[in-house]
C-alpha cells in the first residue's frame, strides 16, 4: 500500500530511529519573562514556545463563570514554520487543535479554585515537524506548573501510528504523510488517565491495542523529560529529586 | 507523623500515603496526599503542605497589600493589588460612617495612580476582596520607588524574622515597604542607595531557591560582619544617622514581623478543601 519505504530493511526509519525510538526532546522552562510561565520545547524538528498567562481577570468579562476557571488557549503556527509560507489566519486546523488541546489540559488544571479568573495558553509553533499538537501539550502542561496553577498532575503527550504495517512511536511529519494511521495521545501519568486520543487512518483491534499502549509508553518518556526540566529549573540539577534536603533558612542563621 | 522534611515536589507527585490532613497546595486522592504545585512539601502535627516555588497572588484574608487605586465609584475605590481581582476600599473606611458621596471628595484624598499599604478584611473568591486602610503602618504612601517581585519570593525576601530585609535595609540606608502581592516600594537618602537594595533584592527574587542566600547579598552589598560590628559601635558618632537606622529598623521590624506571622500562620481557613 505505501509506496515509500519508511522503514529499511534493518529496521530504521528515515530519521534513523528505530520504531520504538522518541525523537530528542528538549525542554525550556522560562523562556519569556512576561509570561507568568513558559516553557519551549524542542521535538525533533518540532520548535515550540508557550506562554502561560494566569489566572487573570477575564476580559470580556462576561466570559467569566462563577464557579471555575476558564481556560483559554490559543494554537498558532507561525508564516515561516513550515517550507510554504502559512498564512496566518487561523485555519480550520489551528481551530480544532486549540480545542482539543484545551480539553487535553483542563483535567489535570484544578480549575474550581480560580473562579471568575481566566488562564490563557498560547502555543505558537515556530518550526513544525510531525506531532506538534503533542508536543504542544507536553510544553504546556510545563508551562502552566511553572506559572504555579494548582494541577492534579502533568500533561504528557505522545503519538504511535502505523507505517508500513508497523506499529511506530512518535510519527515525524514524512511518517504523518506517507503513513497509514497517526493516533496522538495526551496521558495523565500520575493518575493513569487519557485526555486526549485521536486517530486519523485505520487500524483493527490488535494494532489499536498495540498503538495506544505505544503512545502512552511514550507519553510516560517525554513525562521523565518534562519532569527532569522542572526539577533542574527549580531546583538545580545537582540535587536529585526526593532527596530529604534542609531548606536554605536553616542552614543560615 | 514528620515522615516528610522539605522534600521538592511537582504537580502529580505522591508525597505520602496515609491518612494525612491536606493543608495547603495538595490534594487527597485514595489514600495518596498529591502535590499541586512546584514547590517543597513538608508535614507538621497539622498535615502535610507544599510551600509554592511559583505563581501569581492569589488575596488571602489579612494579608498586607500595596495596591494602586485605578478607580472611584461614588461608594468606593477600586484598587489593583497584582491579582486576578481588583480590590475595592469603600469610602467610609477613609472618611468615616457619616461619609456622603455628595459632601466629601474622594479624589482629594486618594486619586487614580495613588499607591497605598492595605490590609485584606474579606476575600472568599466568589467576590472581590475589601480592604482597609484604617490601622497603623497603613494608608497612602507619599514617596518612594516601586518595584515588583513575585509573590513566593516575599518571605525569601524577609527572611527568617526580617533578617534579610534588614540586612540591605541597613547596607543601603532605604527603607523598604513589602506587600505580600510582590509589590515593593523603596525610599531612601541617595539614589545609589536604592539603585543598590533593587540589585540586592532582584538577586533574592532569581536565587531565592539557592542555599547561603544572605552570604550572597552580603557579598552583593559588600557588608562583613567586621564592618557591622564597627559600624554599630561608631554609632554614637555618626548619631543622627543611627537615630534614623534605628527608627526605620523598629518599624521595619513590625512590619517585617507582621508579614512573617502572615505567612507562617496557616489558618484552616485557607486549607483549601478537595
Amino acid at each position: 500500500m505505501d509506496q515509500t519505504i519508511l522503514i529499511d530493511e534493518n529496521g530504521k526509519r528515515t530519521d534513523g530511529r528505530s520504531i520504538d525510538d522518541l525523537r530528542d526532546v528538549k525542554i525550556t522552562i522560562g523562556v519569556l519573562k512576561n509570561a507568568d510561565g513558559s516553557a519551549s520545547i524542542e521535538f525533533g524538528k518540532n520548535k515550540i514556545m508557550v506562554a502561560v498567562y494566569g489566572p487573570r481577570e477575564v476580559h470580556p468579562k462576561h466570559m467569566a463563570l462563577p464557579d471555575r476557571c476558564v481556560l483559554r488557549c490559543r494554537y498558532h503556527m507561525s508564516p515561516f514554520s513550515t517550507d510554504t509560507r502559512k498564512n496566518p489566519a487561523p485555519s480550520r486546523r489551528e481551530v480544532e487543535i486549540s480545542k482539543v488541546m484545551r480539553e487535553a489540559l483542563e483535567p489535570a488544571i484544578m480549575l474550581e479554585d480560580y473562579p471568575r479568573a481566566a488562564i490563557d495558553v498560547f502555543v505558537e509553533v515556530l518550526q513544525a515537524d510531525g506531532g506538534s499538537r503533542c508536543a504542544g501539550i507536553a510544553a504546556a502542561s510545563v508551562a502552566l506548573a511553572d506559572a504555579g496553577v494548582n494541577m492534579k498532575d502533568l500533561v504528557a503527550a505522545c503519538a504511535a501510528g502505523k507505517v508500513n504495517d508497523k506499529i511506530v512511536l512518535d510519527i515525524n511529519d514524512i511518517e504523518d504523510k506517507e503513513g497509514s494511521a497517526d493516533m496522538p495521545v495526551a496521558y495523565l501519568p500520575n493518575l493513569e488517565q487519557i485526555t486526549l486520543l485521536q486517530l486519523d487512518g485505520i487500524l483493527n483491534e490488535s494494532q489499536f491495542n498495540e498503538c495506544l499502549e505505544k503512545a502512552i509508553h511514550g507519553c510516560k518518556m517525554v513525562y521523565e523529560i518534562q519532569r527532569k526540566a522542572l526539577i533542574e529549573k527549580y531546583f538545580g540539577n545537582d540535587l536529585p529529586e526526593g532527596e530529604e534536603k534542609e531548606l536554605e533558612e536553616n542552614k543560615e542563621n | 507523623m514528620l515522615e516528610i522534611k522539605k522534600r521538592y515536589v511537582i504537580p502529580g507527585d505522591v508525597i505520602i500515603e496515609g491518612n494525612y490532613r491536606p493543608l495547603m497546595n495538595v490534594i487527597k486522592k485514595d489514600n495518596f496526599i498529591i502535590a499541586t504545585r512546584i514547590g517543597i512539601a513538608e508535614s507538621s502535627k497539622d498535615g502535610i503542605k507544599v510551600i509554592p516555588l511559583s505563581g501569581v497572588y492569589i488575596p488571602r484574608i489579612n494579608d498586607i497589600v500595596i495596591g494602586k487605586i485605578v478607580d472611584n465609584s461614588s461608594l468606593s475605590w477600586e484598587v489593583d493589588i497584582n491579582a486576578c481581582f481588583s480590590a475595592h476600599l469603600p469610602a467610609q473606611d477613609v472618611f468615616g460612617r457619616d461619609f456622603s458621596p455628595a459632601k466629601d471628595d474622594m479624589k482629594k484624598r486618594l486619586a487614580p495612580g495613588d499607591l497605598v499599604t492595605a490590609r485584606i478584611i474579606t476575600f472568599d473568591r466568589t467576590r472581590d476582596p475589601m480592604l482597609t486602610i484604617q490601622e497603623k503602618d497603613l494608608g497612602k504612601i507619599s514617596n518612594g520607588e516601586f518595584l515588583k517581585i513575585s509573590s513566593t519570593r516575599v518571605p525569601r525576601l524577609i527572611g527568617k524574622r526580617g533578617s534579610m530585609i534588614q540586612t540591605i535595609e541597613q547596607a543601603t540606608q532605604t527603607r523598604i515597604l513589602i506587600g505580600q502581592n510582590g509589590i515593593l516600594v523603596v525610599t531612601g537618602k541617595n539614589d545609589e542607595g536604592i539603585a543598590l537594595a533593587f540589585k540586592a533584592i532582584k538577586l533574592v527574587e532569581e536565587e531565592a531557591h539557592t542555599s547561603n542566600l544572605t552570604q550572597k547579598v552580603k557579598d552583593l552589598l559588600n557588608v562583613s560582619e567586621e564592618i557591622t560590628q564597627t559600624e554599630t559601635n561608631n554609632s554614637s558618632v555618626n548619631n543622627e544617622h543611627y537615630v534614623n537606622n534605628s527608627n526605620r529598623d523598629n518599624n521595619s521590624n513590625n512590619m517585617a514581623n507582621d508579614h512573617s506571622s502572615n505567612i507562617n500562620t496557616e489558618s484552616p481557613k485557607e486549607v483549601q478543601p478537595h
